[in-house]
C-alpha cells in the first residue's frame, strides 16, 4: 500500500489526508475520511470502489469541483482547497479536462463548437495542429458540423474526449465515461483514453466500477468507506475482479 | 386510474408549491390586474357619490325644473313652516369694464356658510351686504381682482355700470378663473331679466317631508308670475343627487368598459403565458410522465390529471391576485389620506372576487389542454432513456405550418383591402369604422399566424439580432445559442411580448401623429399665447409699439385683415387675405407645406391655403390675380399649406401688396406671446396687455394660451392612460420572461453545471442566463416595432383626420430599451440562483 507522503513534482494530482465530511452531528457522513493518493503523470488511473466509497467526492474534490472539508487537493504544486470561486474557475478552465457520464455537450452547438468551448470561454485559440490530431485520431472529421442530437452516443462521447483534450490539461478526470455507452462504443472511448496517456503524455484519471474499464488502465487505486484500501499495478481483468471480490468480503 | 395519477402529480406539486405559483405567475399578475381594475371602479363611484358637488346632501328639495324660480317664491318659501333654509341657487354673468370685448364674470350665490354652501373661505370674508362679491383664486390672478378691489361691472351692452367689492377668497367646485360668488339679492340685482337657477330647500327637525313638499308646491301656484311662465316644480333632493350621479357614473361606466378592453387582451397575453409555462414544466416531467405510462397509465387519464393541476394552479393563482388586489385596493385610501387626498374605501365585492377565481381557472384550464394532451403522448420507453435532454424540436408539423399560414394570408389580404380604401384628401362621404375593423382583423390573424410560424422565424431573427452579442464573446454566443436550441418556447414568449410592444408602438405612433395634426392646427388656429383685435378703429402703430416696448411679452407681431378679395376671375366668392409675418412667430416655424416653400414669401408672392388650393386648381408656382375694387395685383403662390393659412385666411401676402390692394394703415390685431413661460409669466402678459387695451379703448383681447392648454393637457392625459392600459400587457409579457427563464434554469441545472465545470466563471453563467432573458426582449420587440408601427401607420391614414404620419423615433428606441432591460431584469433572480448552485450538485453526479 502506497500511503507515502507523494511528491508533488511526480504527482500531476495529489490528495493529502483529504477529509470530505455531509451534514452535522449524528448525521454526518464522512465520504472522505483522511484519503491519501498521489497521480502519477502522463499515467492511466482508475479509481474504484462501491456505491458510497467516496470515489466521485474524491474525483470532485481533486478537480476543484467540490470543497473539501479539510487536508489538501494538490494540482501541479497549487492546493485547490485555498483557492476562491474564481481562481478555482481559472483552473478548471485552464489545467483540468472532465468527461461526464452523460456527455453533457451543449445540444444547440456543433461537435467544433462543443470541442473548443472551454478554449473559448478562456479567450484563447486552440492549436490547430492538436486539433486535427485529435478530430482524425477520435475518428471525428466528418461529424464536425453536426448537433449532438445528430451523433450516436459514442460519438457524442468522443466529442466529449476531445473537449477535454484540446486544451492540454494537466488532468483529465473522466466520470464513468463508459456508463451510458454499449460495450464496443465504450471499448472504443477506453482505447482513447490510453492513447491519450501513451501519445499526447496525458494524464488521466477515471471513476469507474466496471472492471472491463479498469482494465485499460496503469494502475487501480481501491477505494472503501472513504479510505484508500488498496492499489493494483498494471492490472489484469481477472485481478481487478478478485481484490473488489476481496474487499467485499471483509467488509 | 386518473386519481392516482392525479394524486402523483399533486403530490410533486405539494412537495414544490412555490413552483405552483411560478406557472401561474402571469395568470396571477392577470388575476390582480383585473380585481384592480374592479376594485378602481368600486373606488371611483363611491368617492365620486360622496364627493358629489351639485346638490348638497342636506337639500331636501329643489325647487326648479322646467321653469326658474324668481327671488319672490325665494322668499315665500321661507316663511313656510317646516322650512329651516332656503337657498336661492342664483346664477348670471356680467361683463367687468366698458369694452365691448372686456371680459365676462360668473356671479352665483351662495350662503357662504351652513349645510348648503358650496363654497369654503380661504381669505377674507363671505360678501354680507349687497354689491360684495367673493372670487376663486385663479379668478384672483387671471381678472386681477384681490381682496378689497372694486371692479365695475355691467349687466348688459347700454346697462349703467355697477361696482363690486372682492370682500374674499372661496374655494368652490369649479374655478375656470371667472368664478364669483355673493349673496342671493345681488345676485338677482345683477341680472336685469332675472337670474337662472334653482331653490335649495331644507327642512327643519321633525319637519313632515311630504306636508312641507305640498306647502311648497301651493305656495309655487300661488305666487302671481308673468303670463308665459311656468310654475317651477319641486323635486326630492335625493332624486336630484341620484340623477347626478348618474350621470357620472354612466361616464365612469364608459371609461371602465374601455379599460376592461384593454385587460382582456392583457389576460389572452396571460393565457399564451400560462400556455408556454407548462409546456416547459410538463416537459420536465418527461421521465416522470413515461413512467407512469410504463406502468399502465392511460393518455387519457395524464392529460385530465395535467388538466386538473391547470385548473388548481389557476383557482390558487386567482385567488392569491385577488388578494393581493384586495390588500392594494384598500391600502389605497388610507395612503392617499396622508397626502389628503379623500378617497372612499372599495369594499369586499364577493360576487366579482368569486368571478375572478372562477374565471382564472377556466382561462388556465384553457390554457393547459394542448400542453397537456401533447405531454400524454409521451412513448412509455422514453422513461427508460438517458437523462440527457433530447434536443428541442426546431421545426413545426405540416398541420401547424398551413394552420399557420391560412391566417398569415388572411392578415395580408385584409391590410391590402385596407391599403386600397384609405381615403385621400376629400374624406367627405369617408366612414372610417369598416377600415379600423379591418386592421383589427389583421392584426388579430397575423398574431395567430405568428403564434402558430414562430419558431420558424426565431432562428432567422436571432441571426440578425444576434449578431452584435455573438461578436461580444463566446457567452454571448452561448446566450444566442441558449435561446435559438428552444425556438419553440422562445417564439412563444416572444409572441406574447411582441403583443405588448405592438400595442405600444401603436399608441406612440398614433399619438405623435395626433400630436403632429394638433400642432399644425394650433399653429394656425393659436399661433400665439395672446391675441389683441381691434374694435370698430383700427390698431394705431403708437398701440403696437407700447406692446413691443412691454418686457412681459415676447414675439410681438401685428398684422392686418383684408376681406372682399376676388381671386382670378372667381366671380362667385370672395376671399380674405392677411399680411402676417410667418418668421415672426416660433409656432409656425412648424407649418408644414403641401407644397412649395414658406422661405419663397416675399413681395408678389402669397402663401395659399389648400381649401383655396384646391377649388382654384392652383400649385405652388402658378400666377394669381388679386382684385379688390378697381386694384389688381399679380401675385405667385410661394407655397401652399395642407389646410388653412394662419389666422383662417385665404392666403397671406406681404404687406407691400397687401397696401397696393388698398390696404388702411391701421392694424386688425397683434399676435403676442408670454416672455416668460409658465402661468404667472401668462398671468403677467395678459396684465400688461389689458392696461394698454383700456388705454387704446375697445381692443379685445384673448388668452389662445389657455386654450391649447387645455387641449395639450387632455392629450397628455389620454396618452398617459393609454400607455398604462397596454402595459399591463407588457407586464404579463415581462412576468412570462421571467418565469420562462426561471424554468428554463431548473431544466437545464445539468447544462449549467457542465459550463461551470469546463470553466464557466459564475459572473459568465449570470450574464448568460440574463442575456438569454433579454434576448426574448429583444426578439418580442424587434416584432413588436416590425409589427405596430406599420399597423399604426395604417390606422391614422384610415381615421382620415388628415394626420401626418409621425414616427416617434426617441420614444420607440426608449421602448425598446426598456423593455430588453425589463425582461433582463425579470431573468436576473434565476440567473443568480443558478450561478449560485455548485457545479457538483448541478451535475447531479453523485456518488
Amino acid at each position: 500500500m502506497s500511503t507515502q507522503q507523494p511528491a508533488a513534482r511526480l504527482y500531476a494530482t495529489a490528495a493529502v489526508d483529504l477529509v470530505k465530511v455531509y451534514g452535522g452531528g449524528d448525521t454526518a457522513v464522512h465520504a472522505l475520511d483522511g484519503v491519501t493518493v498521489g497521480f502519477t503523470r502522463a499515467e492511466f488511473t482508475a479509481i474504484m470502489g462501491p456505491s458510497g466509497s467516496g470515489k466521485s467526492t474524491l474525483m470532485h474534490c481533486l478537480a476543484g469541483l467540490d470543497t473539501a472539508t479539510s487536508g489538501q487537493a494538490l494540482l501541479g504544486g497549487t492546493d485547490l482547497t485555498r483557492l476562491d470561486d474564481r481562481l478555482l474557475t481559472k483552473a478548471r478552465r485552464e489545467r483540468i479536462g472532465f468527461v461526464f457520464q452523460s456527455f453533457n455537450l451543449l445540444p444547440q452547438l456543433t461537435a467544433a463548437q462543443n470541442i473548443t468551448l472551454p478554449l473559448d470561454l478562456a479567450g484563447r485559440r486552440p492549436d490547430a495542429e492538436l486539433l486535427d490530431y485529435l478530430v482524425t485520431a477520435l475518428g471525428l472529421a466528418d461529424r464536425l458540423g453536426h448537433r449532438p442530437g445528430e451523433l450516436s452516443g459514442g460519438q457524442q462521447q468522443r466529442v466529449a474526449l476531445a473537449r477535454a483534450l484540446v486544451s492540454r490539461p494537466e488532468v483529465v478526470f473522466a466520470d464513468e465515461p463508459t456508463g451510458n455507452l454499449d460495450s464496443w462504443s465504450g471499448a472504443q472511448v477506453l482505447g482513447l483514453l490510453r492513447d491519450a496517456v501513451r501519445d499526447l503524455g496525458q494524464t488521466v484519471v477515471m471513476v469507474t466500477h466496471d472492471p472491463n474499464a479498469a482494465a485499460y488502465a496503469d494502475r487501480v487505486v481501491l477505494l472503501a468507506d472513504g479510505r484508500v484500501a488498496g492499489e493494483l499495478d498494471r492490472p489484469e481483468r481477472g485481478a481487478i475482479v478478485e481484490a473488489l471480490q476481496q474487499q467485499a468480503v471483509m467488509r | 386510474m386518473s386519481m392516482t395519477v392525479l394524486r402523483t402529480q399533486l403530490a410533486g406539486v405539494a412537495r414544490r408549491p412555490a413552483r405552483l405559483l411560478l406557472t401561474g405567475l402571469a395568470v396571477l399578475v392577470a388575476s390582480f390586474v383585473v380585481f384592480a381594475t374592479v376594485l378602481a371602479q368600486q373606488i371611483t363611484e363611491r368617492t365620486m357619490l360622496a364627493n358629489l358637488s351639485g346638490t348638497p346632501e342636506q337639500a331636501a328639495f329643489v325647487v326648479g325644473g322646467d321653469a326658474t324660480p324668481t327671488g319672490r317664491d325665494l322668499t315665500r318659501i321661507r316663511a313656510l313652516p317646516g322650512v329651516a333654509e332656503a337657498v336661492g341657487r342664483f346664477q348670471t354673468s356680467v361683463q367687468l369694464g366698458a369694452a365691448t370685448s372686456s371680459p365676462y364674470l360668473e356671479v352665483t350665490a351662495d350662503p357662504g356658510a351652513g349645510p348648503l354652501a358650496l363654497t369654503r373661505v380661504v381669505a377674507g370674508r363671505f360678501p354680507q351686504a349687497p354689491h360684495e362679491i367673493a372670487v376663486t383664486p385663479r379668478t384672483v390672478d387671471r381678472l386681477g381682482l384681490p381682496v378689497g378691489a372694486v371692479v365695475s361691472a355691467r349687466t348688459g351692452p347700454d346697462a349703467a355700470p355697477i361696482g363690486l367689492t372682492v370682500t374674499g377668497v372661496v374655494e368652490a367646485a369649479y374655478d375656470f378663473g371667472a368664478q364669483a360668488y355673493a349673496r342671493e339679492d345681488t345676485v338677482v340685482a345683477l341680472s336685469p331679466a332675472g337670474p337662472g337657477g334653482r331653490i335649495e330647500v331644507r327642512l327643519a327637525d321633525g319637519a313632515a317631508a311630504t306636508e312641507v313638499r305640498q306647502r311648497i308646491q301651493a305656495a309655487l301656484d300661488a305666487a302671481p308670475r308673468p303670463a308665459d311662465s311656468r310654475v317651477p316644480g319641486v323635486t326630492a333632493g335625493a332624486d336630484v343627487r341620484a340623477e347626478e350621479a348618474q350621470r357620472e357614473l354612466d361616464e365612469i361606466t364608459t371609461i371602465f368598459a374601455l379599460v376592461g378592453m384593454f385587460v382582456a387582451i392583457a389576460v389572452a397575453a396571460a393565457a399564451l403565458v400560462a400556455a408556454s409555462t407548462f409546456r416547459i414544466v410538463f416537459a420536465q416531467r418527461t421521465r416522470q410522465l413515461a413512467l407512469l405510462r410504463a406502468v399502465g397509465a392511460g393518455r387519457g387519464g395524464i392529460s385530465r390529471a395535467l388538466a386538473a393541476e391547470g385548473a388548481l394552479t389557476g383557482l390558487a393563482a386567482g385567488a392569491v391576485g385577488v388578494l393581493a388586489a384586495l390588500a392594494v385596493g384598500h391600502g389605497v385610501p388610507p395612503v392617499l389620506g396622508w397626502f389628503g387626498v379623500q378617497v372612499s374605501g372599495p369594499g369586499v365585492p364577493w360576487d366579482a372576487a368569486l368571478l375572478v377565481v372562477g374565471g382564472a381557472a377556466l382561462v388556465t384550464v384553457g390554457a393547459v389542454l394542448a400542453p397537456a394532451y401533447s405531454a400524454a403522448r409521451v412513448a412509455p420507453l422514453a422513461a427508460l432513456r438517458a437523462a440527457q435532454a433530447a434536443p428541442a424540436r426546431t421545426g413545426i408539423g405540416t398541420a401547424r405550418l398551413v394552420g399557420g399560414l391560412v391566417p398569415a394570408a388572411g392578415a395580408v389580404l385584409a391590410a391590402l383591402l385596407v391599403v386600397s380604401r384609405l381615403p385621400g384628401r376629400d374624406t367627405d362621404d369617408y366612414d372610417r369604422n369598416p377600415l379600423l375593423l379591418g386592421i383589427v382583423a389583421s392584426g388579430t390573424l397575423l398574431f395567430l399566424a405568428l403564434m402558430l410560424l414562430g419558431p420558424l422565424l426565431v432562428r432567422p431573427l436571432l441571426r440578425v439580432v444576434g449578431w452584435p452579442l455573438r461578436r461580444l464573446g463566446p457567452v454571448g454566443r452561448l446566450a444566442v445559442g441558449g435561446i435559438g436550441g428552444a425556438p419553440r418556447r422562445a417564439a412563444a414568449i416572444s409572441t406574447v411580448v411582441a403583443l405588448g410592444v405592438t400595442l405600444i408602438a401603436g399608441v406612440l405612433v398614433g399619438s405623435a401623429s395626433v400630436q403632429a395634426l394638433v400642432d399644425r392646427e394650433m399653429a394656425l388656429a393659436v399661433p400665439a399665447d395672446y391675441e389683441v383685435t381691434a374694435g370698430e378703429q383700427p390698431i394705431a402703430a403708437a398701440v403696437v409699439d407700447e406692446v413691443r416696448a412691454r418686457t412681459e411679452l415676447a414675439h410681438v407681431t401685428a398684422y392686418r385683415r383684408l376681406g372682399e378679395l376676388r381671386v382670378d376671375g372667381d366671380r362667385a366668392n370672395t376671399y380674405d387675405a392677411n399680411d402676417l409675418d410667418l418668421a415672426a412667430l416660433p409656432t409656425l416655424g412648424g407649418l408644414d407645406v403641401a407644397s412649395g416653400s414658406l422661405a419663397d414669401a416675399g413681395a408678389g408672392r402669397v402663401v395659399l391655403s389648400g381649401h383655396v388650393a384646391e377649388a382654384l386648381g392652383k400649385r405652388a408656382g402658378d400666377q394669381l390675380t388679386l382684385t379688390r375694387g378697381d386694384r389688381t395685383v399679380q401675385v405667385r403662390v410661394a407655397a401652399v399649406l395642407p389646410g388653412w393659412v394662419p389666422l383662417f385666411s385665404a392666403l397671406v401676402a406681404d404687406p407691400a401688396d397687401l397696401d397696393r390692394l388698398g390696404a388702411p394703415a391701421g392694424y386688425s390685431g397683434i399676435l403676442a406671446d408670454a416672455a416668460v413661460a409658465g402661468e404667472d409669466g401668462r398671468t403677467a402678459g395678459q396684465q400688461a396687455l389689458r392696461r394698454i387695451g383700456d388705454g387704446a379703448g375697445g381692443l379685445g383681447l384673448a388668452v389662445l394660451a389657455d386654450e391649447g392648454d387645455e387641449q395639450q393637457s387632455l392629450l397628455d392625459a389620454l396618452l398617459g392612460i393609454a400607455l398604462g392600459l397596454v402595459g399591463l400587457t407588457v407586464l404579463i409579457a415581462v412576468v412570462g420572461v421571467g418565469t420562462t427563464t426561471a424554468l428554463s434554469v431548473v431544466e437545464r441545472a445539468g447544462e449549467s453545471g457542465m459550463l461551470r465545470a469546463v470553466g464557466l466563471s459564475r459572473a459568465g453563467l449570470r450574464i448568460m442566463l440574463t442575456t438569454e432573458s433579454a434576448l426574448y426582449g429583444v426578439l418580442g420587440a424587434t416584432l413588436g416595432l416590425l409589427l405596430g408601427v406599420p399597423y399604426a401607420w395604417l390606422a391614422v391614414r384610415a381615421l382620415g383626420i388628415g394626420a401626418p404620419v409621425a414616427l416617434p423615433v426617441l420614444p420607440l428606441v426608449g421602448v425598446f430599451a426598456a423593455l430588453v432591460v425589463c425582461t433582463a431584469l425579470a431573468g436576473m433572480l434565476p440567473a443568480r440562483r443558478a450561478s449560485r448552485v455548485s457545479p457538483v450538485a448541478a451535475l447531479g453526479t453523485g456518488d
